[in-house]
Parts: structure tokens; sequence; C-alpha cells
């Protein structure tokens, strides 16, 4: 599809000077999302971020795992690499190592960061070298068709819990922060002017920086679960969340019912590649 | 000018790598392959190349593949357990054509096995390892020094047909300590990876080209292609188009196929006249070798044929190796792996094949196939 | 075949890689072709482990594994079993007098000494394995007991070069002393 067939929506959201159009790969349109799916809202955010950043698309490398989330990379005009499930984080070290001039950024998903490739993620976090993950969580795997993951609500209903979810969930950022990550933040794709300047925080962060967005899968976990259709569902978000947390204040990550949001944690240690390149060669 | 090296073939692998322009090595530590990456993690900075451990094999072959998507040469190294681990990202290197070498170090299994003992039962899964219909590059190198040679065969192989291949030789050579001819460099004439030129609006990073080895495309190039394990087009992007699923997997066939005389080594010695054929890798090979002296000496006629390419198997080569004899004799240090592959090439001939077999962690010694020889042949 | 095989074994942690890493630069250096090769267990301490040394001729890359000891050197009672089957009536089998207490049957000579008594004597146990590499070059002359010296020296940290060299005295006088049985 050519650029004039597919009309910029309103950028009412403040996006001056930024034509979404011009990251997309148009010839893949219309994309795969569900109506009402939160991740294209999230993947709006990210190129806003990039476009503000003044990232070159040749420079930049989106990496992506398996599911919902993972197949957002195909339609970023930029190098892109949908990989293997729960691996993305583990393809972009070895990507951003070999290659430290690219802007290396990791779109991922619930089930893909914290279950098949939660080990990947601690280890990345512990590392700290400079890769932005961006998890998108909805809460259940949509892409299988609605499987209960890592961060699915108490008693919630999926195929695979029948009579509710027993398993308690992880707080993404919680377990980010433990593993050491440099930077830690959360945002709602409700709030998409402050996602982007989020993620434009986490690229510009040296280091691993940590991005859980709440996005929504309506179409099956919120049928599922009848919690509404998409404007419901994050508006749900919006009334348990609280408080734009941008200047570090003290955080309490664990309320019930509440989400903090902003930049939760901001730590200050080398970044693994310079460390590495600082080290030079072992003594004979 | 030769020059002589005492080395072990862990480190003469490291070497190898290092000569053939190897600059990225991740890893996590199994015996009897742990050598490999202390090694690296010694040499790779000194070259400003970078080693990193990762946390699991599964992290490190998609580091792996990470680095060489951006253009790097690059390798790690494992045993039998981490090669199952790597399995799934190898089948991603397969589908995507993104050169990568494995080293396995074999043995023995299955599951933990016996870490410090030799085998040579990892040959079927180096083979068929990942799922789906893939061809793959298995190399057996035979000593330290080919370990050393091999390696860098292997890099010029995975460079330049945009293949993973794998490198397996077992506990046995991995720990040896013997001399190695360093100035043994193989050519990179022709062995390196094609790249993408010209216009990046028309370019298909799939496209079938004669040698079915497509160019490819570095971040920052500006070409900003799509990389996927999906079933993928000429353009890269996913379909489930079954023509143009047909294609993509074909080639993937095809590629190894049309390229069997760049990728096929093998040894062929006293196979002319022969009365009995031992066919034998690795470290078996050697065994082989001394057992032919011996049976040469005692006036049985006894030819070795030795692939150093085993995957895919030199099969022409094989059957004119094989021409005069009644007799084949396979040798291996597993319950009979490739004894079935040789069993398949010779079932149209009156050939009599058997195996002979160790699977308790020991090597097969000269003096047992001597003696399997001439029960064989008055069977 | 005219090369030598000769098989150091013991326990696991007893240096006996070192030694055969030794007693091989100096066959290197001689232009013979050298492969050493180990067997061991997955723990680092204890349980059986042997380092084996093929000497053949220059430039010949024969078959790098033992099939025939010309000499086996035993340090601990665990590694005798697995060198059944290796031993002739040609092979000479230098064993600790205290460690070893069944030596494998068929050599046809058969050494006991106090290699571990002498290293004690030398400063620890630990040196056993360099008593036990004067042992052998003493008896078997397989190379000039003075060119190790010099490896030897180079081959250990700095501090323990003195109590090495000693070590290794006490086992050539060793293997001087005795006659093989």
């Amino acid at each position: 599809m050519s650029k004039e067939n597919i009309p910029l929506t309103n950028n009412e959201d403040g996006a001056d000077n930024f034509d979404i159009r011009d990251y997309l790969r148009l010839d893949l349109f219309p994309h795969f999302m569900c109506p009402g799916c939160g991740h294209g809202i999230a993947m709006r955010a990210l190129l806003w971020a990039i476009h503000e950043l003044g990232i070159d698309k040749n420079q930049l490398a989106v990496v992506s795992g398996i599911g919902c989330s993972g197949r957002i990379s195909a339609y970023i005009d930029a190098n892109t690499f949908h990989t293997t499930h729960g691996r993305p984080i583990a393809f972009a070290t070895g990507l951003k190592l070999a290659r430290p001039d690219l802007h290396v950024i990791v779109v991922t998903g619930d089930g893909d960061c914290l279950a098949i490739g939660g080990n990947h993620l601690i280890h990345a976090c512990r590392r700290n070298l400079d890769i932005t993950c961006v998890m998108l969580n909805n809460e259940t795997y949509g892409m299988t068709g609605g499987q209960v993951s890592p961060t699915t609500s108490d008693d919630r209903f999926t195929t695979t819990t029948p009579t509710g979810n027993i398993e308690p969930a992880f707080d993404p950022c919680a377990l980010a922060e433990g593993a050491g990550a440099t930077f830690v933040g959360r945002e709602l794709t409700l709030q998409c002017p402050s996602l982007k300047n989020l993620i434009r925080e986490g690229i510009s962060h040296p280091g691993f920086s940590f991005i859980e967005v709440l996005s929504d899968c309506t179409e099956i976990y919120g049928r599922k679960n009848d919690l509404g259709e998409s404007a419901e569902m994050i508006m749900k978000q919006k009334s348990a969340y609280r408080s734009e947390n941008y200047g570090l204040e003290p955080k309490e990550m664990f309320q019930p019912g509440t989400v903090s949001t902003g930049i939760l944690h901001k730590g200050d240690r080398v970044e693994y590649g310079e460390s590495l390149r600082s080290k030079g060669p072992a003594k004979t | 000018m030769s020059k002589l090296t005492n080395l072990q073939g862990n480190r003469a692998c490291v070497l190898g790598a290092i000569e053939a322009g190897c600059r990225f090595f991740a890893g996590y530590p199994i015996t009897p392959s742990s050598e490999i990456a202390e090694n690296m993690a010694k040499e790779l900075p000194a070259v400003a190349g970078t080693f990193v451990q990762m946390e699991d094999e599964l992290a490190s072959m998609a580091a792996v593949i990470g680095a060489s998507v951006g253009g790097a040469r690059a390798m790690t190294a494992t045993s039998g357990p981490g090669f199952s681990l790597m399995q799934e990202n190898i089948g991603y290197a397969a589908m995507t054509e993104t050169p990568c070498v494995i080293i396995n170090v074999m043995r023995g299994g299955p599951s933990t096995g016996m870490p410090t003992r030799p085998s040579q039962a990892d040959i079927m899964q180096a083979r068929w390892g990942t799922h789906g219909d893939y061809s793959a590059i298995l190399l057996t190198p035979w000593s330290v020094g080919e370990i050393y040679t091999e390696t860098q065969r292997a890099f010029g192989l995975s460079e330049a047909l945009r293949v993973p291949v794998v490198v397996a030789f077992d506990e046995s050579i991995a720990h040896l300590v013997e001399s190695v001819d360093l100035a043994s460099a193989v050519s990179k004439k022709g062995m390196i990876r094609k790249k993408a030129v010209g216009d990046n609006k028309s370019f298909a990073p799939y496209a079938v080209t004669d040698d079915c080895i497509p160019p490819m495309a570095l971040p920052g190039d500006g070409f900003r292609t799509h990389t996927t394990g999906l079933t993928h087009g000429e353009d890269g992007f996913p379909t489930q188009e079954p023509l143009a699923a047909e294609r993509a997997v074909g080639r993937l066939l095809e590629k190894i196929r049309v390229n069997q005389s760049r990728i096929e080594r093998y040894e062929s010695s006293h196979c002319a006249g022969a009365d009995i054929v031992i066919v034998a890798y690795g470290i078996t090979a050697r065994a082989a070798c001394l057992a032919q002296e011996q049976l040469q000496a005692a006036g049985i006629q006894c030819g070795v044929f030795r692939p150093q390419t085993l995957w895919p198997f030199p099969e022409l080569a094989f059957r004119k190796s094989i021409e005069s004899a009644g007799h084949v004799l396979v040798p291996e240090m597993n319950a009979g792996q490739l004894l079935v592959e040789i069993q398949r090439l010779a079932a149209a001939s009156d050939k009599s094949v058997a195996g002979l077999n160790r699977i308790d962690g020991e090597n097969i010694s000269p003096s047992m196939i001597v003696e399997r020889v001439e029960a064989f042949l008055d069977e | 075949m005219s090369g030598i095989e000769i098989r150091f074994s013991g326990s696991g942690g007893q240096g006996l890689q070192l030694v055969a890493r030794i007693l091989g630069e100096e066959f290197s250096a001689k232009q013979r072709y050298v492969a050493i090769s180990q067997g061991y267990e997955p723990t680092s301490r204890g349980g059986l482990s042997r380092a084996d040394l093929v000497i053949g001729d220059q430039g010949k890359t024969s078959y790098p594994l033992v099939s025939r000891l010309d000499y086996l050197v035993i340090l601990d009672q665990v590694a005798v079993a697995a060198s059944k089957g290796l031993v002739h009536a040609d092979t000479l089998i230098i064993a600790d007098c205290e460690r070893v207490t069944e030596p494998p049957s068929g050599a046809g000579k058969y050494l006991q000494l106090p290699l571990v008594k002498e290293a004690l004597a030398a400063g620890t146990s630990r040196a056993v394995n360099i008593v036990s590499l004067g042992a052998l070059v003493s008896c078997s002359r397989v190379c000039d007991p003075d060119a190790l010296v010099d490896k030897i020296s180079s081959s250990v940290p700095q501090r323990f070069i003195d109590m090495n060299i000693d070590a290794y005295q006490r086992g050539l006088t060793l293997g001087l002393d005795e006659k093989a049985v």
C-alpha cells in the first residue's frame, strides 16, 4: 500500500512533525493486530520516541520474539529480526556486542519475556548491556489462543485456567529491578505521550532499560473475562493507576489494586560493552 | 615453512577459529568442551573480538546468531546436553541462512551420560537435531592438526553458503595434546559471505540465485531487511502461500546439494582392489588406519574410507571406494549410527556390511578392528 | 611399533597431566612426534586419573592413544584396573609401595618404590608426581635426566621450584638404587 492510501490518523496526542508512515513498512498493511489491541499504541509510542531522538532507521535494529508482540517488528521500517520464542534478548545481546554502533531495541511480550525467556531477562538486567527492552504485557498468550501467562491476574479465566488462575502474577518491574536493571519503567497504552517519553528515556539511558507497557487483549482475554471493550479495559487500568513517577519518588510497587507508572528505578552502573572494551586483552 | 607446536585439541580449535576470522564467541561451560570457551576468553580480546559467557546454551546460540547478522564471524562450543539445547536456534540459523559455527565435543550420552568419556553418538543429532526439513553440514576431524584446519574450513563453508556448520570431535581428540602445523591456514578464497549490493528498494534478501545462495544484507548498509524464522518469501516476509513455502524450504535443501562438491572432503586409502573397506571418522579412523597397516602386513587387502565431511555424506566417492570390496566394516563409538547410512548406500549391492560398536566410554582400539576384520572375513 | 608408550596413573589431583607435559616437551624438543592423552572423572579431586604419552618417530603421525604400555607409573590403587590389558611382558611398572596394594598382573618388571614417602621428605605429598617422573627417567633412560630440570623449573610456580627439583632428584636416586623384580 502506498502512503497516500493510508491516511494519517489524528495527531491529537501532540505528535507534531511526526508522520508514523515514515517509519512503517506500508506494503505490509493492513496489519494483523485485532481491533482494540493495545500493541498498536505501543508501536506508535516506540516509533514516536525514535523520531524524537532522530535515530537513523538504518542504524536501528528491532529484535522481537514469538507471540503477538513478536509480529510487530515486521511492520517497522528498520533492520528487524523476528527471532525464536523467548530469545530476543539473548539474540540482541550478540547483535549489540558485535555492533555497538546500532540502537538495539527488543520488543517482547509477557510470555516471551517472563516465562520462556525469563532467564535471559534477568541476566540481561544483571549484565547491563545497552539494549532497550519494551515488554508488552497483555496478561495472556494471545497468539496461541489465550492461555495463562506469568502476569495473568488472580482468578482470571484463560483456556488453560478454566476454573480461574491460581498462580500469582509476576511484577515484571520489581523483577527487573531485583535482577539489577539500571532503568525500569512502566506505562499504560492509555497514556501514549507519556509512554513515548518513557521509551525515549529508556533508549537514551546507557545500559539495559526495561519498560513494561500495560497493553490489552480485548479479543480473547477481555472477552473471556468479561472485561469489556478496549476502551473499558484500558480505563480499568487507569483506575488502578497511581501516579506518574518521573521524579523518582519512593515507590510502592506492590500496592494491591494500584499501578505505579513512569520511571520506577534508575541505577548508575557502567554499561557492559564499555566495561568489556575497557578491559583489553588478557595478560599472557 | 611449517611451524610445529604441541597443542591440545580444544585450543587448536580456538586458534583455527581466530585464524579464520572468528571475532565473536558466546558459550556456556560444559565438559569436555570448556577449554574452548576458556581459550576464547583469553584470545579474542587480543584481536578486538568479543567473548561472552551466556546464561545457558539457548542464549549462547541466540547470541552467536545475533552477532552473525551484525556481520561478525561467530561461533559457540558445547557438548551433548548443550548441543541439545542449541538445536532450537540452529534451526533458526538454517531457516534464516545465518552463518555460524557450532563445535560439539562428543561425550557419552544420552542425557548427562559420561561427561569425561569419548563418544561419537551425536552424529545423527547433528544431521537431524532441529525440527523440520533442512540440510546440515558436519565436519569430523581426526587429529589436533585437523581440528585446527577443519575449524577454519567450517567458517569458510558457513560464511560462503550461509549455513550453520557443526564440527564434532570426541573427548579423546579434544583433550589430546599433539603436534600441529600452525602454518596450515586454510585458503579463504571464495569462502566469504556474499554481501548485498545495489538498490535497497528492489533488493530481495532471499532471491533465488544460480548457486542457491542469496547475498546477505547487514544492518547499517541501508537495506533494512526483515529476518524471521517463519517460512518467508523472497522478500523475507512471512508467507503461507504453498508455492512460495515450497520454494523457500526447497532452496535450503537444494543449496547443499548444488554446492556439495565445495563441501565434501574425504580420504580413501588402499581401497582400490581391497577385499574389505573400513569406513571410519574421527579418532576411530586413526585406529582403522593402524589396523589397516597391520592387516595389510598379514596379507589382507584392506582399505580405509574416511569422510572428513560426514554430512552431506560423500556418497559417490564412497560407492567408488567399495567397488572391489565384498565387506564393509563401520567401527564407531555409538550403537551404529553411520552404519545405518552405509547399509542404505550399500543396499543395492551384494556387499556384506557390519558395525563394530562401543558404547562404554572407551575408544575402539586398532587391535579390536583387526580382530573384527579377521572374524568378519571368516564369516 | 617403534614408538614408546608411557602412562602416569593415579587419582585426580596428583599432577599427572603436568609430568606428562614436561616429559612430552623433552621429546618434542628432540623432534619426536608426541601425543598426550588423558582420562579423568568428573570430580576434580580423587577418582581415576591418567596421562598417557605416545612417542613416535619424527614427522610420523601415529595412532595417538596407548595400546601396549612400555612404562606404567601407578600412584594409587584406584588406577590399577584401568591399565589391565595394556600391560605385557616388556612393560616396566613403577608403583608407590604404600598406595598400590595389588598391582596389575602380567608385567615383566615391577618396581615398588616409596614415592609418596620421598615426596613428603621433599616437603609435600603433592610432589609425588615429580618424584615418580625422576624414578621413571632414571630407570628407563627414555631421555637425559638432566634435560628435565629446566623444564620442571619453568612448569611450576616460582616458590615451589626448589622443592620440586629436590623431589625430582629424590626420584632419580630411587630409580638408580632399585632393581626391577
